[in-house]
């Protein structure tokens, strides 16, 4: 039994990998999501509309972090600014009682907000836009959309790609007089047509089973999630190409898959986050399929809304797939790519 | 001159610091089988890959059908890899229609032999199957070089002359072949050989060029495992052939000598591939 033991340990500790994840990952998890994991709301971005604007901020509830406002307002600007997720929070004093709009997309926000408010008594008149009971299925379908594609895109792809590397089948794709093209679009299209078809069912589901309302357009969150899925299919490629093994191709995806899970603010609102952990969530793509997912279904928001992630998304989608695509086709022609590098040495000479 | 269908000279390729590949040259022209011989770790597989245009030479010339390896050039060519190279997720038949498909050829049928198989997978069929099917995809689109990395080790006798068969029904059609093997008997069947030992071609020929410089006695006595641990003790190279002990590249003064009082027969014997190949190894080691 002791040889055993010791053959396992010797064996451990020349596998980096599977190092790196006994002991520098539960670190990281640790520190990042010790101070991700926080469902305690300190700070709602608030604007104040109408005659009473400048008194009511005074005396609002230090919770609310009163960034405008705006006496010359009307409820239709508050309308456009909650569906445009400018702020989360609208208090209008051209109603008696003031009515405190609250958007209902950020579950924990609106939990907060709505018990902040309760506590007013009569003061004010809560309304709760785009999720009325808060219902939480509400806001966790859209994002799981997102979950499901990421899934499918990073874990699934990456398997499938490495299964050729491993079965050395992807050398005779490359002895094949197949264009590189072929055999990068022909490995991903089932991928991308698989992953596109789960996302119109588990949006059906959504929408007959939890009753999450779909407000936007559905041609528009059909491209963000096509944009999404460039993004997601782009990491599954980059991750087999620097995978030798199915185990390797698993491991690597779930070190991606794990942040994006717990820094999307798709379960604990970046808003609530450290700005140096919330930064981190910022450069994940789920974060923004997350906003462009819940803008579209719940508050029906449109590209003038959403072309922040819109843009973040596609610019990602380019740069990875670019990558992916890159050090793939690298790995089927490297005769094409010696014949690149020599070309530019000539050129340099 | 036609154009040889594989050129390679003084070829080299280095990972990091170790040299794979050291300045080997070959050629294969059409109608011709080239046999490359070598132990395991000789740089046969990877002299292969850069003919193939898969790993690119460190330094020296290739080239493939007079040019550089590149999608056309791969087109003219049947490739067996060690690996078989086949989808064990797919049949039979849906191996061979990709394979066809992918090389824009008329479809091939199932061959006899295996149409039993036919919509079998490919991973739960015998190695000896799988390495016809592989044979058939690679013949398929009619190629005008086939390059065979030990395409018949697993095989049972029988299927292996079937396979050697079809290699020489190509090679009179005019197909140049370039095959590894580590079989004596299919060197033979080669029209020239090229023995590596780590990395470098250390000999060039026929059978007879190879194994010819090399001599071996057999050693016949009841006291076998005492012969080839004396043997092996005075630093001759001796192998073991059952229970006959062969001394290889040694004269006879130095067996008996090595021997001492143990009474044995010797007899000159023509010395075997694996033993040349020893012997060549430990000459250049």
């Amino acid at each position: 039994m002791k040889a055993m033991i010791l053959k396992e340990f010797r064996e451990l500790r020349r596998d980096r990998r599977t190092m790196a994840m006994l002991i520098l990952l539960p670190i990281v998890l640790l520190t990042i999501f010790g101070y991700a994991a926080n469902f305690t709301v300190d700070s709602i971005p608030t604007r104040v509309i109408g005659p009473d604007a400048e008194q009511v901020a005074a005396h609002a509830p230090a919770l609310f972090d009163i960034g405008q406002v705006s006496p010359d307002a009307t409820t239709e600007d508050a309308m456009t600014w909650m569906r445009d997720n400018d702020t989360e929070v609208v208090i209008d004093t051209t109603t008696q009682p003031p009515t405190a709009y609250v958007d209902g997309a950020s579950l924990f926000t609106a939990q907060a907000a709505d018990a902040a408010l309760g506590r007013l008594g009569d003061q004010v008149r809560i309304e709760i836009l785009y999720n009325p009971d808060l219902d939480t299925s509400w806001v966790m379908v859209p994002a799981l959309i997102g979950l499901i594609l990421t899934f499918i895109g990073t874990i699934i792809t990456s398997i499938g790609l490495v299964k050729e590397r491993q079965s050395g089948t992807l050398e005779q794709l490359a002895v094949m007089p197949l264009r590189p093209a072929d055999v990068i679009i022909g490995k991903i299209a089932p991928y991308f047509i698989l992953a596109a078809f789960d996302m119109l069912v588990v949006t059906l589901l959504g929408v007959w089973i939890f009753g999450v309302p779909f407000n936007g357009s559905p041609w528009l969150f059909a491209l963000g999630a096509g944009i999404f899925l460039f993004v997601v299919l782009g990491l599954g490629v980059l991750i087999s190409t620097a995978s030798q093994t199915q185990a390797q191709a698993i491991q690597l995806a779930i070190m991606l898959l794990l942040p994006q899970i717990l820094l999307s603010g798709f379960i604990f609102p970046l808003s609530a986050m450290p700005a140096a952990i919330a930064a981190i969530g910022r450069c994940l793509p789920l974060t923004y399929f997350v906003q462009l997912a819940q803008g579209i279904f719940l508050r029906g928001a449109g590209l003038d809304a959403l072309w922040v992630p819109f843009v973040v998304l596609a610019g990602m989608a380019l740069l990875v797939f670019t990558a992916a695509v890159l050090r793939f086709r690298r790995d089927l022609a490297p005769s094409a790519h010696r014949r690149a590098a020599g070309r530019k040495a000539e050129a340099t000479r | 001159m036609a154009e040889p269908l594989i050129r390679a000279a003084s070829v080299t390729r280095r990972f990091g610091s170790f040299t794979a590949v050291d300045g080997v040259s070959l050629t294969v022209e059409s109608g011709e089988i080239v046999g490359l011989l070598g132990a395991n770790g000789a740089g046969k597989t990877t002299l292969i890959r850069m003919i193939l245009g898969l790993l690119a030479p460190s330094e020296g010339d290739l080239a493939l059908f007079g040019g550089e390896p590149s999608r056309e050039s791969r087109a003219r060519l049947g490739y067996v890899p060690q690996g078989l190279g086949l989808w064990d997720d797919l049949t039979v038949a849906e191996n061979l229609a990709f394979v066809d498909e992918a090389f824009g050829s008329r479809v091939t049928e199932v061959p006899e032999a295996l149409r039993g198989s036919r919509d079998s997978l490919v991973g739960g069929i015998g190695l000896g199957r799988q390495r016809q099917l592989a044979f058939v995809a690679a013949f398929g689109h009619a190629p005008e070089l086939l390059v065979l990395d030990e395409p018949t080790s697993g095989v049972d006798p029988l299927s292996r002359a079937r396979l050697w068969d079809t290699i020489h029904d190509s090679a009179d059609a005019g197909v140049g072949v370039l095959v590894t093997t580590h079989y004596m008997q299919e060197a033979e069947q080669c029209d020239r050989l090229v023995l590596m030992s780590q990395g470098v071609a250390v000999a060039e020929g026929q059978l007879a060029d190879i194994v010819g410089g090399t001599t071996a006695l057999a050693v016949r006595t009841g006291r076998w495992q005492d012969a080839f641990a004396a043997l092996d003790a005075a630093g001759v190279l001796v192998m073991l052939a059952g229970t006959h002990v062969r001394a290889v590249d040694a004269d006879e003064a130095r067996v008996r000598a090595a021997l001492g009082g143990l009474e044995a027969d010797l007899e000159a014997v023509p010395a075997t591939l694996e033993e040349a190949m020893v012997a060549r190894e430990r000459a250049s080691a």
